[in-house]
């Protein structure tokens, strides 16, 4: 099974996708300053405080990789379907049931630590520019730390299984740009922030979606080993 | 006698189309197999459902002596094979792709991939992409991988498309060799004999799904009919001619210009003595062979009358 993982990542290509990621954690982090210091008078901060500050980081973060990851489902299953190599891996000698998952667990592993390790980085960025500049008075103690990063890996495992839900729009067509698209429309709904609210910060709702896409990834491929593959 | 592949009523059908019924097809260890038929006779999908990636609807596959069960895949490792267009993955070079292939199919041996590429003569450029090869590079390269990892059987389905004609050269010397110093069993599908009539020792010859026939190349020379064929203008007059004079009965008018004479015992000289004696005009006359592109052209429009009458009379 890691070996299949180990040929996965031989394929190559992933660098760019942890080059990808850097860019975008920097343009999060762009974006979060912005929010930061650019106010509007009457109203103050964007933030209302500091947890408020974080739970935005928490937001963008598992927003972009939902998108990020599903450009790289496309790469690892949707291409593969569509450039025909995915017939040569399936007269391999190998289940092609492990196949899929080893593919299907990169996607996952990738979503969840990059949300993760973007939320401490962006995390720490934020808490220590509010320390020096002081913008938000509130204290945060250990206990909403943790209460904090437990919301984080929640969310981080929320967003790693929704990040599979593209496939089963994606693979039928065999097309990149629904599957993409799909993760995009998936976001704009979990994600999006009215007046400080977000489906997403009902934490059952992004792993029951998280729950979907498992399911669906799986009822995807679950007839794979006697499927025909054209 | 040992088979590398037999099938026995082999059968693919989706939804109410057949595409392939009842075949029984067997490739002993060791010989070329020629898959002929036209484009859409169901010579892919008898080799997909070979490798797996197909489901038969009827019918078992034996390979190497086992029975096929789904499921079942460690006999792909013994087989080497190139289906359709070959599929690489671009951004790779050739040789990374031939290493990728060797850790899927398990395969460790030293010094395979070079002798692979070698022998398909893509040596020099075994460290470029993919991307930037012709599709000939890409048909050699993909004949490669599929002998990298020196299997017992090669599938190769219309392995001469996309080749020059001394990629084609090298791929018959290829091909033999591969045969003849390995023991491999090659089964090598083409829509056209004369792709493969060289290098087949047996011929199965299949049209609309159904295997029509199966015979080797040594006994169908031996049985195609040697004629002599002459080429003249007045055919009726000729033809008048060898009745009344020379007794024939074995000829047949071909077209408006030829005839054909099957009687062996008539020389040539006579024929042409007898002919221009009596005022017939001759274009050409020579001796041939019946060829084999007839020979199977006849068998498979045979099949076809075969199969309608048989319809018809349903």
């Amino acid at each position: 099974m890691l070996h299949l993982v180990k040929l996965e990542l031989k394929k190559g290509g992933l660098r760019g996708y942890i080059l990808g990621a850097l860019i975008a954690y920097a343009a999060i982090a762009g974006l979060l300053m912005l929010m930061y210091f650019v106010k509007e008078e009457p109203t103050g901060s964007t933030f209302k405080n500091q947890a408020d500050m974080l739970s935005a980081v928490n937001t963008l973060v598992g927003a972009t990789f939902i998108v990020y990851s599903s450009a790289l489902l496309s790469k690892l299953v949707i291409s593969e379907f569509k450039d025909r190599t995915m017939t040569l891996l399936f007269a391999y000698p190998v289940s092609r049931k492990q196949l899929i998952f080893a593919k299907l667990s990169i996607v996952f592993v990738w979503c969840f630590v990059a949300i993760v390790l973007g939320n401490v980085l962006l995390d720490a960025l934020m808490l220590t520019v509010n320390h020096f500049v002081g913008d938000l008075a509130s204290v945060l103690g250990t206990t909403d730390l943790l209460h904090q990063f437990g919301q984080v890996i929640l969310q981080a495992i929320g967003a790693a299984g929704m990040s599979l839900l593209p496939l089963v729009i994606g693979l039928p067509r065999r097309s990149v740009a629904a599957t993409i698209i799909s993760s995009i429309f998936i976001v704009s709904i979990v994600s999006s922030n009215n007046a400080g609210f977000a489906l997403s910060s009902i934490i059952a709702i992004p792993l029951s979606l998280a729950a979907i896409g498992i399911i669906g990834a799986y009822l995807s491929f679950r007839n794979i080993d006697r499927a025909d593959v054209a | 006698m040992t088979y590398t592949i037999r099938t026995q009523m082999l059968s693919k059908s989706y939804r109410s189309a057949d595409v392939v019924s009842n075949v029984g097809m067997t490739v002993k260890r060791g010989e070329i197999y020629g898959f002929l038929g036209p484009n859409g006779a169901g010579k892919s999908t008898v080799m997909k459902m070979l490798l797996g990636l197909v489901q038969p609807t009827g019918g078992e596959i034996e390979l190497f002596g086992e029975k096929l069960v789904p499921g079942h895949n460690e006999h792909l490792k013994r087989i080497g094979h190139l289906i359709e267009t070959p599929a690489f993955y671009d951004r790779m070079t050739a040789r990374e792709n031939l290493e990728l292939h060797a850790e899927y199919m398990g395969y460790h041996g030293k010094g395979a991939i070079d002798e692979a590429l070698r022998m398909v003569q893509l040596i020099g450029t075994d460290r470029k992409p993919v991307k930037q090869f012709s599709l000939g590079m890409k048909q050699r390269l993909a004949i490669a991988r599929a002998i990298s990892t020196r299997p017992e059987l090669l599938l190769l389905d219309e392995p001469i498309n996309g080749l020059d004609p001394e990629g084609i050269q090298l791929m018959r010397g290829l091909f033999r060799r591969l045969r003849d110093e390995w023991g491999i069993s090659i089964l090598i599908s083409s829509h056209l004999l004369s792709e493969i009539e060289q290098i087949a020792d047996t011929i199965g010859v299949i049209n609309d799904g159904r295997l029509l026939r199966e015979v080797s190349l040594d006994s169908v020379r031996e049985s195609t009919t040697a004629f002599v064929e002459i080429s003249t203008p007045n055919v009726a007059l000729a033809a008048y001619v060898l009745t009344e004079k020379l007794g024939l009965d074995q000829f047949k008018q071909i077209d408006d210009h030829t005839l054909r004479v099957y009687d062996n015992q008539v020389s040539q000289e006579t024929l042409s003595k007898t002919l221009i004696l009596n005022d017939v005009s001759i274009e050409s006359i020579n001796r041939r062979h019946h060829s084999l592109e007839e020979y199977f052209f006849d068998m498979i429009k045979g099949g076809d009358e075969h199969a309608a009458s048989r319809q018809a009379g349903a």
